[in-house]
């Protein structure tokens, strides 16, 4: 069990590296939202991270605060290398939201449900196309599929059934200036595709 | 005598690929820069007179560097090459004096095209 975790890490350099790439994708995913809703989208530095399944859940509650949240999540595969996404809405954003996106219908539970659909789709679809261009593995997105809404983040991750023992986890935190909207996005790679994206890294390394 | 150029970037992965997309055989006296603080002072000691420069940054960021060079009219022709690529983002550099912006991942051919439109860069 210690050797497992040992082997388990990241170098500095891998870090450094997953933290630069995911800048690039958030900028690029960030970049079609601002132009979209004409905002700016501030951006922090992402978080790099090997993670157990007991502490997704931390991951998550640090993320979302204790308000409600609703969130979607999307599988991603291509070369060896498969994952899920997770967006995780503040149920506080949605208000701003319509507004912004000039959504005119009722803002009920199915109305929540096509704006974060929306967004999800910009958000996800170019940070994990951002990411694989970098490291050239053309990735394909399986149907998103809503988590919950409404919800704690408790239930979502008593939702998931979360068949690993350690993984890699990075976390990107989105806000929108001079709005409140806030939301973050978490990319889970599947604990045996992390030896092979640490090759395709190590040989951006090189 | 060799141009004092400046990498100023958190990630040494970005200063690499940086260094890594500057023009072969250009003379120049390369400087690395981890973050703004770093960089506003090398750029003090003359060690920038082309910067290549992130914006987001621990310490300093590439906004504030930017209000510095202007503050302290330090002789630096800034590149700014980020991964934040929104508009606001390229009008705000743009504002604060930066010369050129490129988005990351930098390469190559958009280097020398940068440089040799502000005639940095002589074609030869």
């Amino acid at each position: 069990m210690r050797a497992q975790a040992m082997t388990m890490s990241l170098t500095e350099d891998q870090r450094d590296c997953y933290q630069e790439i995911t800048n690039v994708a958030m900028g690029q995913a960030a970049d079609r939202l601002a132009r979209l809703l004409d905002v700016y989208v501030i951006l922090p530095i992402p978080k790099v991270n090997m993670i157990s399944a007991s502490e997704l859940h931390m991951a998550l509650a640090d993320t979302a605060t204790s308000d409600n949240v609703s969130a979607v999540c999307q599988g991603f595969i291509g070369s060896g290398i498969a994952g899920e996404a997770l967006l995780v809405f503040n149920d506080a954003s949605f208000s701003d939201l319509a507004q912004i996106m000039n959504y005119k219908g009722p803002l009920d539970q199915h109305g929540e449900l096509e704006l974060l659909m929306d967004v999800s789709s910009v958000l996800i679809g170019a940070c994990i196309h951002g990411i694989g261009d970098q490291i050239e593995v053309s990735f394909n997105q399986g149907h998103p599929v809503v988590l919950g809404q409404h919800c704690q983040v408790d239930d979502l991750v008593k939702s998931g059934n979360h068949q690993w023992s350690q993984t890699l986890a990075i976390e990107i935190h989105y806000e929108i200036e001079n709005l409140n909207i806030s939301c973050d996005l978490l990319l889970l790679f599947t604990e045996d595709s992390v030896a092979k994206i640490n090759q395709q890294v190590d040989y951006l390394l090189d | 005598m060799a141009l004092p150029v400046l990498i100023c970037d958190d990630s040494s992965f970005a200063r690499k690929q940086m260094k890594r997309a500057l023009p072969d055989d250009w003379d120049i006296e390369l400087t690395f820069a981890s973050n703004g603080v770093e960089g506003v002072e090398a750029i003090r000691q003359g060690k920038g007179e082309v910067v290549f420069l992130d914006l987001t940054m621990p310490e300093l960021d590439g906004y504030g560097v930017l209000e510095m060079i202007r503050k302290e009219d330090l002789p630096a022709m800034v590149i700014v090459v980020s991964g934040d690529i929104q508009p606001d983002a390229q009008q705000r550099v743009k504002k604060l004096g930066a010369m050129a912006f490129v988005k990351k991942p930098i390469d190559k051919a958009k280097t020398v095209e940068i440089l040799t439109e502000f005639g940095i860069l002589s074609e030869s």
